[in-house]
């Protein structure tokens, strides 16, 4: 009798066992549905509220009216042409016969409500100087016609909301209850907090239907998870593998890997406003003590490339072959570290502990100075201990990044070397200093580059800013970032832009005799 | 003193603790560097803000009165069952821990099974066949248990389950599937601490006069160890479980980040380093309050579980 009941009691273990095994890993048979797993959450509340919780990004569920090129280009996409009528105005052509998700068509009125209410009504001020509008300024010509009134000339308006955020949505959808009504090639179906977004296939998308029948962008934070998740056929291609892991997935028949640039980049910030790094001769003594291309062999497993200057070469008005170089020539730094004013003091640099290989990068920096006689101090905090350093400008090197979520990428220019750029402008208000800005000639570089119409124009300027930023050294530049798709090999038809969540789903497929 | 005195006792003391603590909780958030203002607008603009959009946040969420008068305003609110709203968003503090709690409670429980499963068939095992190699096997287990760090477990389960054989997935929450790799993961760590304890309890307890006179009556052995010794050394057991129960509500965190289950660790550590003070607070209040609602329930329990045990100066 025991002996029955306790094979009863196994059976039932056993049974539950399988059970449980059997149905967890959850993967579907349908051919023409896939799994992304995404390195931050797309369900994020916190970040996604004005989309009911679904990330903006990936999901191209909604659209904005510019899109961006390959080469960082504005490109239409829900408008068909932009002219700027006078300094301050832009009137955009709206593309016909779009329909969004509830079947009704594209009009001026949903661009209207949607910049007035959703953007500049809700979002509050901080979009004001973003898209340099204010409310009443976007206003309905005709039908399919858009008049846009900016604060001040902004020639980089059209690429600035080439943005996911900047996304048009009808009155009709209760965008914070999560009724996400957009024009893109999916719709939305679920958010599962923290876990997913799941959409589907907007057979009448304006850009012809979509292959996928079925997306599901996962949250997968953790870099060795997301790998395992692409390993176990729980997700069909990952955003940036686990590096560790890297080489071993390059050697898979059944693992695509793919790269591509984005528009960051990573350097090392110098205070040319605190003592010593404000000599020139100690700011060019750091640049030839590094090797940026062996960092970017080892510290990046060769995923990025070794960077000239402080801005991504994807960005069209970079030309790193006209920037000054500085090898790596650590005679010459130790000579320059001598006739610099640097008197043996340690000096500190702040490293972000969120940054990817972060400490690492910064331990490298420091033997690499160390091997020239400068001594760092390496100070990896959090982003709000970083933040409270940089306000004070309480610190002499930075390893820190910058890039674009749009093509408008003019900010990153102004924002980071501009004396009344974001980084600079609260310690030069308050000491007459900064962080990162020489000035003068740089900011007037910036200004005309800013403010140019003409490509040409606008290069030549940013070039000229770029060339004396550099010629003061003032960033060690480290490496242009790239990011890494990893992906069943049986997927083809992925297309990935130097924006990341800028990628194309629609062509998506799946080859049937690599997928047994 | 009576039950009730006691009772009436023991809930004075929970309070006062949790106010405590949500008093020390509140203070060590402003003494940690960092705006909360300028950390969320710069998340949400994806660039350095303003001094002025800087100032309108501070003024917006009450941040620029002395911190007693914030304490004291959120106490209040908390007192009228509001506890206040994100900073990054409309979503009230309630809604997001009510979403929270479940996922990071049934892993909590779901590991407490575990633990229960692994330690005390081994914890008796252990005891009763003192000095045995089976014995150095459980204590050898059960040292390498504690000494596994709960991440490097928790990638050796997911590289044998799902990646080698096949079975149960990697990562995420909503079924019973999900919950087995992490349970086993943050159930393991505590079973090798339970089962220690219930090896020693248990050796205690089968050193006692009623036990040899279990055995002199002529009862099997298997009936002697788990009617008479268990029942008996299982009562300090359940007092460690308790609190173990209530430190997993915190302890989870590593375990949800690899799994990826949206628990309430999980918004615990994103709030504190966005410096989104409302939610901080929020979580720990309720962290508290199941902490010592807990340990209340122990001690009640403890009380019934063991007739010789009378608090408060009544004897058996």
């Amino acid at each position: 009798m025991a002996g029955s009941r306790r094979r009863l009691l196994a059976g039932i273990a056993g049974s539950g066992f399988a059970c449980l095994a059997g149905c967890a890993t959850g993967n579907t048979d349908d051919e023409t549905a896939f799994t992304v797993g995404l390195a931050s959450d797309p369900t994020d509340t916190s970040r996604y509220d004005n989309w009911g919780g679904m990330a903006p990004y990936w999901t191209r569920v909604i659209e904005p009216l510019v899109w961006g090129t390959d080469d960082m280009q504005p490109k239409p996409w829900l408008a068909t042409d932009w002219t700027a009528t006078d300094d301050t105005t832009w009137v955009f052509e709206l593309r016909e016969g779009v329909p969004f998700h509830n079947g009704e068509e594209l009009t001026a009125d949903d661009v209207v409500h949607t910049f007035e209410e959703n953007i500049l009504t809700e979002r509050g001020d901080f979009v004001y100087g973003w898209l340099h509008l204010e409310p009443g300024s976007v206003t309905k010509r005709d039908e399919y016609t858009v008049a846009f009134e900016t604060t001040d000339p902004f020639p980089g308006f059209p690429g600035t909301i080439a943005h996911n955020m900047i996304d048009i949505q009808p009155p009709a959808a209760d965008r914070q209850a999560g009724e996400i009504i957009g024009t893109g090639p999916f719709t939305l179906e679920e958010i599962r907090r923290g876990q997913y977004v799941r959409v589907e296939r907007f057979a009448d998308y304006w850009g012809g239907e979509p292959n996928p029948t079925e997306l599901t962008f996962r949250a997968a934070e953790d870099e060795t998870t997301r790998t395992d998740l692409l390993e176990s056929g729980e997700v069909d291609l990952i955003y940036t593998p686990a590096k560790s892991r890297l080489s071993s997935l390059r050697d898979r028949d059944d693992v695509r890997i793919a790269s591509q640039q984005s528009t960051g980049a990573t350097s090392v910030w110098l205070n040319v406003h605190r003592e010593p790094t404000d000599d020139v001769s100690l700011r060019r003594a750091l640049n030839h003590a590094v090797s940026q291309t062996e960092l970017v062999e080892t510290v990046l497993e060769g995923v990025g490339e070794p960077a000239r200057g402080p801005i991504s070469t994807v960005v069209d008005w970079v030309d790193e072959d006209e920037l000054p170089t500085y090898e790596r020539d650590r005679d010459a730094a130790r000579d320059l570290v001598d006739r610099s004013a640097y008197d043996g003091t340690e000096l500190t640099c702040l490293v972000d502990a969120d940054m990817d290989d972060g400490k690492l990068i910064g331990q490298v920096l420091q033997s690499a100075f160390d091997e020239i006689g400068v001594d760092i101090d390496l100070a990896v905090l959090e982003r709000a201990s970083i933040n409270d350093r940089t306000e004070r400008g309480e610190f002499h090197l930075q390893v820190g990044s910058t890039g674009s979520n749009s093509p408008g990428a003019d900010y990153l220019m102004w924002e980071n070397f501009h004396t009344m750029g974001i980084e600079n402008k609260d310690l030069y208000e308050a000491e007459g200093t900064g962080l990162y800005n020489l000035g003068g000639e740089v900011d007037d570089h910036i200004e005309t580059g800013y403010q140019a119409r003409d490509p040409a124009t606008k290069r030549d300027a940013y070039l000229e800013a770029q060339r004396t930023i550099m010629d003061a050294a003032v960033v060690v530049p480290l490496f242009y970032q790239a990011y890494v798709v990893a992906a069943d090999a049986a997927i083809e038809g992925l297309e990935l832009h130097p924006i990341d969540a800028f990628a194309e789903w629609s062509n998506l497929t799946r080859t049937a005799d690599t997928n047994e | 003193m009576s039950r009730y005195d006691y009772l009436a006792s023991r809930f004075a003391t929970s309070l006062a603790v949790t106010v405590g603590v949500s008093v020390v909780s509140y203070g060590l958030l402003f003494l940690t560097p960092g705006d909360p203002a300028e950390i969320i607008l710069s998340q949400q603009l994806g660039r350095q803000p303003s001094a002025a959009e800087i100032e309108a946040f501070r003024a917006e969420n009450g941040l620029n009165d002395p911190i007693p008068v914030q304490y004291l305003d959120w106490l209040l609110d908390v007192c009228r069952g509001d506890f206040g709203t994100s900073y990054y968003s409309d979503t009230p503090v309630s809604t997001l821990i009510a979403e929270a709690l479940p996922v990071t409670l049934e892993l909590a429980l779901a590991a407490m099974l575990v633990t229960l499963a692994i330690s005390i068939p081994a914890g008796v095992v252990s005891a009763v066949s003192r000095g045995s190699p089976i014995d150095y096997a459980s204590q050898l287990g059960a040292l390498l248990g504690v000494s596994m760090p709960n991440f490097w477990l928790a990638y050796l389960l997911i590289l044998v389950f799902p990646l080698t054989l096949g079975v149960f997935p990697v990562a995420g929450a909503g079924s019973v599937g999900h919950l087995v790799l992490p349970a086993i993961t943050l159930g393991t760590g505590m079973a090798a601490v339970v089962t220690r304890l219930v090896r020693s309890s248990m050796l205690e307890v089968l050193d006692e006069a009623y036990v040899d006179t279990a055995r002199s009556k002529g009862l099997r052995e298997r009936i002697v160890v788990y009617k008479h010794a268990l029942r008996n050394a299982l009562v300090p057991v359940v007092t460690v479980l308790g609190l173990q129960l209530g430190a997993l509500l915190n302890g989870a965190v590593v375990v949800e980040i690899i799994f990826q289950r949206p628990g309430l660790g999980t918004l615990l550590v994103d709030a504190v380093f966005e410096r989104n003070y409302p939610v901080v607070q929020g979580v720990t209040l309720v962290t508290a309050v199941v902490f010592v609602a807990t340990n209340l329930v122990v001690d009640l329990t403890y009380r019934y579980l063991d007739p010789r045990v009378r608090l408060g100066g009544e004897t058996a």
